[in-house]
């Protein structure tokens, strides 16, 4: 190993040491993980999320790539060490001996296959979770949508755990640093470290480099592409599943006073008290004929939450206690839930307006992530249909 | 020129468009002024629709006005809002919505619901006859 310790002469000229390719996944991949991490949570943002994942996926099978193909420093063989080595070197570090490594330190090279194993791990997850509890995405129907929840606490987890990671590399480079009195950080920017006459730096490998940032940015204009085909009157869904069970009764007798909204929100049993206090519909008397009750309540039997045909029909069964009978889905746990974090302001934006006053698909009965603008919709639900 | 051209050419096809709804608007009103005369009503009026439609009975429950005209406006070319739902409600008139008394069970419908919601009460024959007399010329 091309190693000195701090107290010789470290050298007196720059060389590169890591490549453009190598600079840019670090940096890529540092911009993906904050992206992904001021995404979540927040269904208004999936797509982004869901792209950054893709991104973050794309960037580590690269690295592994790189880690064979790249040169000397960016080459897995170089920071090979064994576990006992990387703990022996931090051990050191820490009590102020620390020894220099023009490369990866053995430290520092376990945090990377760390972040490296644990990046993985984190999208595989995230693609389980989106196929599982949202039913979307390339490995939908993959597990059932209460797996699907399960592995998105792992997923969860698992992005913590890189989170504590990527905390110690950052410890680990101030650190560093400060043993070599070199700017570690500022070196993966500029790709040099100061090195004695004997070292040879590695090239710059632009081409690649050029090739990654293409890659990135056809692969962001191929996922965002139906933003820019946008149109009001026409919004881009960046999230689509197979349309829901219609009924011409139920959209005749339902939205010809407000949205018709599909039996999938509420549970069978909220229809069926619905249905029969028709004479008391939220003060109104509905005054329905018997034939037009009984079809209604066929279509709301057969499709209602527990049919489980969108995820918040999943989300609406399994949080709503069978004792409970919601008679409007604003008197869910899960709707509660989901709308806590909205303000008055927003609220002001879109009272005057049902679902659809935010829910782009709220007329389809979807209510699908990313389809969701708040006080955006409105123009379009004043417009008759 | 084409301006004044395609305004005489859309005059044509709302006239042309009135001509084909009313015989089967009024086949459906018809029935139901028929129907509402041997219920004991006749002579019905348009003018005495007209005040009806824009009459305000104070809700029992809730203290509030209610008219017809709150949801559907006094202008029936228009179009209106569910005072509650806010949802658009297409014009009542049949001169720019054909699709407007052709149904006698949406009209009995819609009387029936509207009726005990703005009046607290049903409609009787002779106010009905007299709103549809109304709502046809318009």
């Amino acid at each position: 190993m091309h190693a000195a310790t701090a107290s010789d002469a470290i050298g007196s000229r720059r060389v590169r040491v890591w490549d453009l390719p190598t600079r840019w996944f670090h940096w890529l991949l540092v911009a993906a993980f904050a992206a992904q991490w001021f995404t979540q949570d927040d269904a208004r943002l999936l797509d982004f999320h869901v792209f950054a994942g893709y991104a973050i996926g794309c960037l580590l099978l690269f690295r592994v790539l790189w880690g064979f193909a790249g040169t000397r420093y960016a080459r897995f063989a170089s920071f090979a060490f064994g576990p006992r080595q990387g703990l022996h070197h931090l051990l050191e570090m820490l009590a102020g001996r620390h020894e220099r490594h023009l490369g990866h330190n053995p430290a520092g090279s376990w945090s990377i296959f760390g972040l490296l194993a644990l990046g993985a791990a984190t999208v595989v997850t995230g693609l389980l979770t989106l196929g599982g509890a949202k039913q979307l995405g390339p490995l939908r129907g993959w597990l059932g949508y209460a797996r699907g929840d399960t592995i998105g606490v792992v997923h969860k987890y698992l992005a913590w755990s890189m989170l504590a990671l990527v905390a110690l590399h950052l410890l680990g480079v101030l650190l560093a640093s400060r043993a070599e009195r070199e700017n570690l950080a500022l070196s993966m920017l500029s790709g040099t470290k100061i090195a004695p006459g004997s070292f040879h730096g590695v090239g710059a490998v632009a081409p690649v480099a050029l090739a990654m940032l293409l890659a990135a940015a056809a692969g962001a204009w191929f996922y965002f592409r139906g933003y820019a085909a946008a149109t009001p009157g026409q919004p881009y869904l960046p999230f689509k599943m197979a349309p829901l069970a219609q009924d011409a009764t139920w959209n005749k007798e339902c939205g010809g006073c407000h949205v018709a909204y599909h039996p999938s929100i509420l549970p069978a049993r909220s229809w069926e008290t619905l249905l029969r206090e028709q004479h008391r519909h939220f003060g109104e008397d509905l005054d329905l004929d018997d034939e037009t009750v009984q079809a209604l309540h066929d279509f709301a039997i057969a499709h209602g939450a527990e049919s489980h045909a969108t995820p918040l029909a999943w989300k609406i069964d399994s949080t709503t206690p069978a004792a409970a009978i919601p008679l409007r889905v604003t008197e869910t746990h899960y709707w509660k839930h989901r709308h806590a974090e909205l303000n008055a302001a927003d609220w002001e934006k879109t009272k005057r307006f049902a679902c659809d006053g935010c829910h782009l698909d709220a007329r389809e009965g979807t209510f699908l992530p990313g389809a969701i603008r708040v006080g955006m919709a409105a123009p379009a639900a004043e417009k008759p249909r | 020129m084409t301006g004044r051209r395609f305004a005489r050419l859309a005059w044509l096809g709302a006239l042309l468009a009135a001509g084909i709804a009313s015989p089967v608007c009024a086949a459906a009103v018809d029935e139901l002024l028929k129907r509402y005369a041997t219920e004991g009503a006749g002579n019905f009026s348009a003018a005495e629709g007209e005040q009806f439609w824009d009459r305000a009975v104070i809700d029992a429950k809730t203290g509030e006005p209610r008219k017809c005209s709150l949801c559907h406006t006094t202008d029936l070319r228009r179009t209106g809002k569910h005072a509650k739902t806010g949802k658009v409600i297409e014009p009542m008139a049949p001169s720019v919505n054909p699709k407007r008394l052709t149904d006698v069970k949406d009209i009995e419908k819609w009387f029936g619901r509207n009726c005990k919601w703005t009046l607290g009460r049903e409609c009787t024959p002779q106010e009905k006859g007299n709103v549809l007399v109304m709502i046809r010329g318009r």
